[in-house]
């Protein structure tokens, strides 16, 4: 059987239209005008982090007196090169990537170098034509943590890992984690899992049901350190389920989920949010720093997190 | 002497076998077999672990879920079709049962009926596609689980759903009936209706018979069209099912919660498959899949071994037991 795919030309230029309609007008320029202004340009709006995020540092830049508009291109990194390069066009002071790979938009970022218009990254990552990005440390967000579940245990103890080493960030959560394991004498690490992304609530609720019949006497688990927050849900449903509520259990990242299952006071003791209010500020000072001469001394800022216990999981 | 008798008696199927019987042999109970293996491999391995109680309560429990997707979506594949979509259908009817109730005050019930009409359209949308619109199973799903996966993602934002779900919801998921897990009492009646029905009615022979053959089916006087949409329909009434479960058992809903069942429903089902002479997808060899799958898992963590080397030998199992039953079935 053929499949007839043919759509009129005018379908087409009827999209096109379309697209062009619902594409954000570019931020205006403001020629001759002493204020300072800054170009956000985001391509995840939709996501709340970035929206959080960006929110945060318009807020900041306006306190300074500086002019921002944002862009956001939902998703669309073609077009969010288009959008650097308005920018460019229109001489702003400085462009911001409120998040985004920088790898996506090289062309973008060499229109800005030649221009000599600095970009600024809020955790978006580094890449030639980024001055400097701003983002969280995550090996921070992983010994922080860390040491959390081993106060927690008395530090002693074993301690079961849920990791996903193919993600950069929680891995080197992941490495810092383990390091900061293997400085406490009682404490041994006796498995470190992978866990399945989609689906890692249940992979891991699996997983802990498996290793808490492989380890059935109580106190044989002392904790669980999960790389972010779904696996440590899943992990401490599962502790819940089969009455080891005496496990202690902390993940990463200070999800609402999280914090409402912390604030339960159950296993799920411990989480460690990302300070995007740190590195909006950060931002906001870097770039003012730099309007008055002064570079930033490396290219990765990096922005410790916040712990979330049952005291403040509210 | 009638003891040698008697032995050899006993022995004389044995000594004849030749490699075309063996090869028969291994066809009808392969499968049966490395599952036995599986099982006691592991026992020997934890024997204070692996073979209790509890440990096998849980290995059920783990694969009530999959059990449930995976023998509905055997009605499609029965048909010669395939079904990519389940797992996104899966998660978007959680979502959908759990903001209904959680954020809409609708009751459990009634959010529940809707998650799993959803699940019907859903399956009823793959099948128009299919049977009545032409295009290929594997097209046609792969662009529906496409979009059924936007669709969840797009009905939360992306986040996760887990505050003001009515505690009447956690039964289904976390609930038990005498101490019988309710997921795991779903999955019992699910199969059992399952098996019913594609193995005891008019129905199943049919779908049977698309399989075989799709034209002499039509030519044959049967409904093909009409059949295949409503395999489809089943199909993606388990995949709803299988979510509102896990939903009800996260006691969360997460955007892509069911996407793993796609590719374990397509493992469990082939490897079923395996346990039948023609090589065809079965109710019963769908649970025997499961199992397969469930009790490697929980073995492997239960042994300790490297999560990676875990994948490995899923795939190791799969491609080796479809082989054995390939190449017996060319004698």
């Amino acid at each position: 059987m053929r499949i007839g795919l043919r759509l009129p030309f005018s379908t087409l230029a009827a999209a096109a239209a379309l697209l062009a309609a619902c594409a954000a007008p570019p931020p205006a320029a403001a020629p001759g005008a002493p204020k300072k202004t800054i170009a956000v340009v985001t391509p995840y709006m939709a996501n709340e982090t970035t929206k959080y995020v960006i929110d945060r540092f318009k807020k900041e830049a306006e306190a300074k007196g500086w002019q921002v508009t944002v862009t956001d291109t939902a998703g669309d990194f073609n077009l969010l090169v288009s959008r650097i390069k308005d920018a460019v066009t229109q001489k702003v002071d400085a462009i911001v990537l409120g998040m985004g790979d920088p790898a996506q938009m090289t062309q973008g970022l060499e229109a800005a170098r030649q221009a000599n218009i600095p970009v600024f990254g809020i955790d978006a990552g580094n890449a030639p034509g980024v001055l400097v990005n701003v983002t969280s440390d995550n090996a921070s967000l992983g010994k922080l943590s860390a040491e959390t579940l081993a106060k927690a245990i008395g530090e002693r103890g074993s301690v079961i890992m849920f990791t996903h080493d193919p993600h950069p960030g929680v891995r080197a959560r992941a490495v810092a984690a383990a390091e900061t394991f293997a400085a406490y004498p009682n404490i041994k690490v006796i498995e470190k899992k992978h866990i399945e992304v989609p689906g890692p609530v249940d992979n891991a609720r699996k997983i802990t049901e498996d290793l808490l019949t492989a380890y059935p006497d109580n106190g044989a688990i002392a904790g669980i350190w999960a790389g972010w927050d779904e696996p440590a849900l899943g992990a401490v449903q599962a502790a819940l389920a089969a009455g080891r509520a005496e496990i202690r259990v902390v993940g990463v990242d200070g999800t609402d989920f999280a914090k409402a299952e912390i604030a339960k006071k159950g296993p799920f003791i411990a989480s460690v949010a990302q300070d995007f209010d740190a590195m909006a500020a950060k931002t906001a000072e870097l770039i003012e720093a730099y309007f008055n001469g002064k570079k930033p001394e490396s290219e990765a800022i990096l922005i410790p997190g916040k712990l979330v216990t049952a005291e403040n999981a509210k | 002497m009638r003891e040698g008798r008697l032995l050899r008696a006993i022995a004389a199927p044995w000594t004849r076998l030749t490699r075309v019987q063996s090869l028969l042999w291994a066809r009808k109970w392969g499968t049966l077999v490395g599952f036995a293996a599986l099982v006691i491999f592991f026992s020997l391995l934890r024997p204070s672990v692996f073979p209790t109680v509890q440990n096998w309560s849980n290995i059920i429990e783990q694969v009530a879920t999959l059990a449930i997707v995976s023998v509905m979506v055997t009605a499609v594949m029965v048909t010669g079709d395939f079904d990519l979509s389940v797992g996104a259908l899966a998660s978007l009817a959680g979502v959908v049962a759990v903001d209904l109730m959680a954020n809409h005050g609708v009751p459990v019930v009634p959010a529940i009926l809707i998650a799993l009409l959803v699940g019907v359209v859903g399956g009823a949308m793959n099948g128009l596609l299919v049977a009545y619109g032409g295009l290929s199973a594997f097209v046609a799903t792969l662009a529906t689980m496409t979009a059924y996966g936007g669709a969840a993602l797009l009905y939360t934002d992306g986040a996760t759903l887990f505050s003001g779900i009515p505690e009447g919801f956690r039964w289904l998921g976390q609930g038990d009936v005498a101490g019988i897990p309710t997921p795991v009492i779903v999955m019992l009646v699910v199969v059992f209706l399952a098996w019913l029905l594609m193995e005891h009615t008019v129905f199943g022979r049919r779908l049977y018979a698309i399989g075989g053959n799709a034209e002499a089916s039509y030519l044959a006087g049967i409904a093909v069209q009409r059949l295949r949409l409503a395999a489809f329909v089943l199909s993606g009434l388990g995949a709803a099912l299988s979510g509102v479960i896990l939903a009800s058992r996260l006691f969360s809903a997460h955007p892509q919660a069911g996407n793993p069942f796609m590719l374990g429903a397509a493992a469990a089902v082939f490897l079923g498959a395996t346990a039948f002479r023609e090589g065809e997808p079965h109710v019963l060899g769908t649970v025997l899949g499961v199992l397969i799958m469930g009790v490697l898992g929980n073995g492997l963590n239960i042994l300790g071994i490297n999560s990676y080397i875990q994948s490995i030998l899923t795939g190791v199992i799969i491609v080796l037991a479809v082989l054995i039953s390939s190449l017996s079935r060319r004698r």
